[in-house]
Parts: structure tokens; C-alpha cells; sequence
């Protein structure tokens, strides 16, 4: 059998030319929390019945930022072509590979990411609502983030008392962790679709449906927001529901995919919040809102996020680069690939073939 | 006549049509996976290519084959599909 050659590469981040750093001075935490270390393995043996066809494959990688940077990234690869590139609407950082004929196609993917715990000091919170350009494009809708009618609706019901943008968003954060709920039967981490889930009144989701209607409402009431995607690293000092490992610090971590989200206040930055993982707690530890475990967790997860996790981007409703036969892609938290024009399934990662391991640096 | 009777039987059942089918409640890429596995379920169905992009499902099939069975395809997926056209091809 004809073997293809094996494709490697490695990108000293912060000198390629290929990704810059993104770090943002909009960037609210101070990046001098608990550090953690981390060695993350990325598998791929992708699988399909039409093994000869074109195959393409889209890879998240992290983003840079002032609470997670990432180094000794390498990748090993037998495909036909393997490159990093971040064109695309949200400069989401993505590994793409391409197999132009049949036989195995293998990829390999390392690297080290050391993430810094994310706080928020509320006194240096403005009033103001003037945005930057940067900052203001989290303000529109997409697909899934409607901002107007019903979602409209309930976000001025829900902050009709509020006076301020941290007083909107607090209101908001609130009223998601006392009215949405963890449903473990939606696949994945959920579609996201906010508006849906408002006109429908389904307040039960994962990760992605929570945080999306936690944006949709903070944007229609004129409060920046977004959603993270990303994924778990390791143990979380909390409970279980964040995150877990061995004693040994290793994580496998197919399938522990997790959403967050921030949102933008002046004075402050962005500012990191996980509403889901407040509905998870609840659900996985099996206790009400009023539990003081959930209530520490409830409050810690409204400007703080424990670092046992990785973001990778912001991408919602957008088109990857290359572009795909499939199009716009809702989110970016899963490997995409296609075969041809159909796509594999992300959700499926023993058939699709994919597998994550997390080792923490003890 | 007979002659033609039979000179034309395997050019009905080699009659082949496209039809492209709207499905408007896909919303992610992997939609379309599941809305191309049903159809492909479909007997006579020869080649499909289903798009997010339009919404749409574009299929060349053997002729007469009832708007209701790829309808029906389309509903185990739980979408809704409308034939949007259906046109003979020409050998």
C-alpha cells in the first residue's frame, strides 16, 4: 500500500505570520489569578463510507488572550494539504487539513496552554453605553441571536428596574439561572437558538442554548455579549459538573465541550460569566437554586471563570475559511469536516473519529 | 406496433427526473447530513446534493416516484419539505 507522507507542522505563536496574538486591552479579569497548565492531545482518524472522496477537515484551536495563551503547538498530519488559518468574520484560530484521495487520514494535534483564573472588580464599572466598533458588533443579531420582538420583550420585563449596563446584566444573569434548567437529552451543547427558545418558552437546554439566550437578551437591551466557545481541561475545584480528571491531573476530555459567555461594560471590559454551568450544578449535584453550593457557584460564575477550561472563539452564524460546501456554520466548539458535501457528525465523535485528552501539569 | 410498444418500455422505465425539495427549518450543516441519509433511503433515488446555503434538496430520481414518499423522507428528520419544482431530464 502507497502510504502518504506525513505533514508536520509547528507555529511559534507570537512570531508567525500566519496568527498574531489577539490579546485584547478590552480584556476585563486581570490575568494575575491562579495559574494552570495544561497539555492538550488532539486525535483524528476520520471515518466514512465514501473513503476516496475529498475530505476537509476544520480544527478550533484556542485563542490568545490575557487569561489563556498557547504554546508548543505541533501538528502531524498525512493529508493532502495542512495549514492554520484565522480568515474568517470572527478570526476564529482554525487547523484546516485536506485529503484529496482514499486511505487513512490521520491527524494529530499538541500543544500547552496555560490559563490565568478570570475575576472582575465591579467598582470600576461605568454607566456609560457608548461602544467601540469592536465592542458594538456584539450588539447585532445573528440566526440564532435575534434581538428584537419577544426576545425584546422579556429582556425590558426582566431589567425594568435596572438603571445601569452592569444592573441589565446582573438582572438577566439572574433570571436565565432561576428560569432555564439543564435538559441532558439535547445533543451536544445545544443548538443556541435564543430566539426559539424564547417565543417557544423552552427554558431547557445545554451550555449553548443558555448562554445564547443570556446574549440575545443582554444584547437587546443594549448590553454587548457574546458567547465563548471552548472546552474543559481538568478538575474543577467546585464539583464535578465543571470539570473533572484523575488523580494524576489526566482529563479525557471527548466530549467536554462547554460554552460560556462575557459581556461588555465600561470601565470594565469584557466580563466572563457562565450561567449554564450554574443549571448543570443543580442538575448534576442534585440541588435546588437556594443550596449554598449553588448559590457560591451562582455568584462566583458572574464575573469569574475557574480556568479548568480553554475558549476557542466567538464564531456564531458564520462561514469557516476554506470555505465549506455547508454554510453558515452555528457555532465552532466541535471539529467540522466534510466529505464531499456532507458533513460529518461533530456530536459523534466515535464515528466521526476524533478523541481529546487533557493532561494538567501537577 | 408492437415494435414500438416495446422499443418504448425501456425508455419509460429509464425516464429519469430532478426535483428540488425546500427544507426550511434546516439550520446547521448537520441538517443537511440527515436530511440527505433520508432521502438516499428512498428507492429510485439516484444522486442528491442538499444544501444549507438555499434550504434545499436537489434530487435526480427514477420518474414517478409520489411528491408524499420524499415528503415523507423528509418528515422522519423532523423538518417539513415542499416540492418546489419537478422537471423531466432529457437522456
Amino acid at each position: 500500500m502507497k502510504r502518504r507522507a506525513f505533514m508536520q507542522g509547528c507555529i511559534a505563536l507570537g512570531t508567525s505570520a500566519i496568527i498574531l496574538p489577539q490579546v485584547s486591552i478590552l480584556e476585563a479579569s486581570e490575568s494575575t489569578g491562579l495559574k494552570r497548565i495544561f497539555y492538550v492531545k488532539n486525535s483524528y482518524n476520520l471515518q466514512h463510507e465514501n473513503a476516496k472522496a475529498l475530505t476537509k477537515l476544520w480544527i478550533p484551536l484556542p485563542l490568545e488572550s490575557a487569561y489563556q495563551s498557547m504554546s508548543d503547538f505541533k501538528f502531524n498530519a498525512n493529508a493532502s494539504k495542512a495549514y492554520v488559518t484565522d480568515k474568517n468574520a470572527y478570526k476564529a484560530r482554525t487547523l484546516y487539513a485536506q485529503w484529496d484521495n482514499g486511505g487513512e487520514k490521520i491527524l494529530e494535534v499538541t500543544y500547552t496552554i496555560t490559563t490565568y483564573e478570570r475575576t472582575s472588580d465591579f467598582s470600576k464599572a461605568t454607566a456609560l453605553s457608548k461602544y467601540s466598533k469592536e465592542v458594538a458588533r456584539f450588539l447585532k443579531p445573528t440566526a440564532h441571536i435575534p434581538t428584537s420582538g419577544k426576545v425584546k420583550e422579556l429582556a425590558l420585563q426582566i431589567t425594568k428596574e435596572a438603571k445601569t449596563p452592569l444592573d441589565k446584566a446582573k438582572a438577566i444573569y439572574l433570571w436565565v439561572t432561576e428560569n432555564m434548567y439543564r435538559d441532558n437529552s439535547v445533543i451536544g451543547c445545544g443548538v443556541g437558538d435564543a430566539g426559539k427558545a424564547i417565543e417557544q418558552n423552552l427554558l431547557g437546554g445545554k451550555c449553548t442554548d443558555i448562554s445564547s439566550v443570556f446574549v440575545a437578551l443582554l444584547r437587546s437591551v443594549g448590553v454587548p455579549a457574546r458567547e465563548i466557545f471552548g472546552i474543559r481541561l481538568g478538575k474543577s475545584r467546585f464539583s464535578k459538573a465543571c470539570g473533572g480528571s484523575d488523580e494524576k491531573g489526566l482529563a479525557k476530555i471527548t466530549g467536554a465541550e462547554h460554552c460560556r459567555a462575557e459581556f461588555y461594560i465600561n470601565g470594565l471590559g469584557w466580563v466572563p460569566a457562565d450561567p449554564a454551568d450554574v443549571t448543570k450544578v443543580i442538575l448534576v449535584e442534585q440541588l435546588t437554586l437556594k443550596d449554598p453550593l449553588v448559590q457560591k457557584v451562582r455568584d462566583y460564575f458572574f464575573g469569574n471563570w475557574e480556568m479548568n477550561w480553554m475558549g476557542y472563539n466567538y464564531g456564531r452564524d458564520f462561514v469557516l475559511s476554506p470555505e465549506p460546501t455547508q454554510k453558515p456554520l452555528n457555532m465552532f466548539g466541535y471539529p467540522y469536516a466534510e466529505v464531499e458535501d456532507e458533513v460529518l457528525d461533530y456530536y459523534a465523535p466515535a464515528s466521526f473519529r476524533y478523541s481529546f485528552i487533557s493532561q494538567e501539569k501537577i | 406496433m408492437k415494435k414500438i410498444f416495446f422499443f418504448l418500455i425501456p425508455l419509460v422505465l429509464l425516464a429519469r427526473e430532478e426535483l428540488i425539495i425546500k427544507v426550511e427549518g434546516m439550520h446547521c450543516p448537520l441538517c443537511t447530513t440527515a436530511v440527505k441519509k433520508a432521502l438516499k433511503k428512498v428507492e429510485g433515488v439516484e444522486s442528491l446534493k442538499v444544501l444549507l446555503e438555499t434550504k434545499s434538496a436537489t434530487i435526480v430520481a427514477k420518474d414517478g416516484i409520489e411528491d408524499k414518499v420524499y415528503l415523507d423522507a423528509v418528515k422522519t428528520t423532523g423538518y417539513d419539505g415542499v416540492i418546489f419544482s419537478r422537471h423531466h431530464l432529457k437522456d
